[in-house]
């Protein structure tokens, strides 16, 4: 078992991110592949708006689970659906709890539900927590494949930033409903005992991101490999991410250098210098950065597409 | 008038009385209970719908499932957030010192 393989496949969880471009999807789809031959169940799942699995792997994968191999099945996260299923739940839920007049009134609010700025990363997040809860997927391990930098940090800070604002929700619902429960007891009236659907409501999706908080932090079932190349601004923005990662608490596992110019014999002098100024740079990411490089991977002379030529990665996976 | 029946009375009197003053502060402290959960309810709406203020929330997906519990009560708190001028009186007269 090589490097990467064996750092991750103790894990549940395991995410691949970094810069745009810089080999997130192929390194992913590999890493997962290897995984699951060594007889486990894998899913690997695209957290991209922007999917890639599918040219990687050169099959139609969807939103859907797909299966690749007798071990290995992929999912591409599709948040346009995922939200349109969220507003037909809550649509479908509220006939339930309002009258008809005001059922008009708050289908003009549902629409906008698509529309607002969050509504993608949200429903991606959403979607990310009902994988990892969902019992009825017994996968041994879970590769995430996410978006470009900026895209997944976001994803990452979510469950802290939407903990506060429910928080403060749950905080302000209670306060409300022990209110009206002292204007009934001054009336002498016998107030409802029953728990405020609202604030249950409330608890519940606060469970659910405490859920993806407790994930995210547990170093026992979950790492994170970054991906970089040996360039000074992927490497710059990798310093950049693993630092506000601190901030969330959340620990890199290793690096993946990719896309390393490899030694030619009789190279051109122009591979020559390109290559000492990698070296360089690796050398400088090793001292600006207290993270276990895990893989250097070279340039190869291809593409890489589809199960045969992701194996060429094996023996530095 | 018998003095029993006088008794009688006048203890009519008082619990009436009584009723009547019981009636009267339950009334206001119920409308000062009242006014703190308008106080809450502006803060909880504001949470859920700032985007729509003007302020971007990350959350306001998830508004979306708490809308069904309280689409009753936003027609009467979004008219009264549009009169300003109202709320402003109305926290001003609730300390009793202007307007
Ligand atoms: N070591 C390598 N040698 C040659 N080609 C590579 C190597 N690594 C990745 N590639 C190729 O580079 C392209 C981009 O890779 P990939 O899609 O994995 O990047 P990504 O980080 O997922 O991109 P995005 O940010 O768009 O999701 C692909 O065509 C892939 O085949
Ligand atoms: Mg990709």
């Amino acid at each position: 078992m090589t490097s990467v393989v064996e750092k991750v496949i103790g894990k549940k969880f395991t995410f691949f991110s970094g810069k745009g471009g810089v080999g997130k999807s192929t390194c992913a789809a590999a890493t997962a592949l290897f995984i699951s031959e060594n007889d486990r169940k894998t899913l690997l799942v695209s957290t991209d708006p922007a999917h890639s699995l599918s040219d990687v792997f050169n099959k139609k994968i969807g939103r859907s689970i797909f299966s690749i191999t007798e071990h290995l099945d992929a999912l591409e996260i599709d948040p346009s659906f995922e939200a349109k299923k969220y507003v037909r739940r809550v649509k479908s839920d509220i006939s339930g709890i309002i009258s008809p007049v005001l059922i008009s009134e708050i289908k003009k609010q549902i629409e906008i539900a698509y529309l607002t700025p969050g509504a993608e990363e949200a429903a991606i997040f959403d979607k990310f927590i009902e994988i990892t809860q969902n019992k009825k997927l017994n996968y041994d391990n879970i590769v995430f494949d996410t978006a470009p930098t900026g895209h997944t940090l976001r994803l990452l800070s979510l469950p802290k930033i939407l903990g506060v604002w429910i928080d403060s929700l749950i905080e302000k619902r209670r306060k409300i409903v022990q209110l009206k429960k002292s204007v009934d007891r001054i009336y002498g009236r016998k107030g409802k005992n029953n728990e405020d659907p609202l604030l249950s409501l409330l608890l519940k999706r606060r469970s659910r991101f405490e859920l993806a908080r407790k994930i995210l932090l547990d170093k026992n079932r979950t790492c994170f490999i970054f991906v970089v190349t040996p360039e000074k601004l992927s490497i710059a923005e990798t310093k950049m991410s693993v630092e506000l990662l601190k901030k969330y608490k959340i620990e890199i596992t290793g690096l993946i250098i990719n896309r390393i110019t490899p030694e030619v014999k009789n190279g051109s002098p122009f591979l020559e210098k390109r290559r000492k100024i990698e070296l360089q740079n690796i050398e400088h990411l090793n001292a600006l950065l207290k993270v276990n490089i895990l893989a250097k991977i070279p340039l190869l002379d291809m593409d890489i597409q589809g199960i045969e030529q992701l194996r060429k990665l094996r023996e530095y996976i | 008038m018998s003095e029993n029946k006088m008794k009688k009375t006048i203890l009519k009197i008082k619990e009436n009385l009584s009723d009547f003053a019981e009636g009267f502060f339950k009334e206001q402290a119920a409308g000062i209970l009242e006014k703190e959960i308008e106080d809450f309810n502006d803060m909880f709406m504001i949470l859920c719908f700032g985007d729509l203020l003007g302020i971007p929330t990350p959350a306001s997906y998830y508004t979306l499932e708490l809308l069904p519990y309280f689409i009753g009560e936003i027609d009467r708190w979004e008219s009264r957030i549009n009169r300003r001028s109202k709320v402003f009186s109305e926290r001003c007269a609730r300390y009793d010192f202007c307007c």
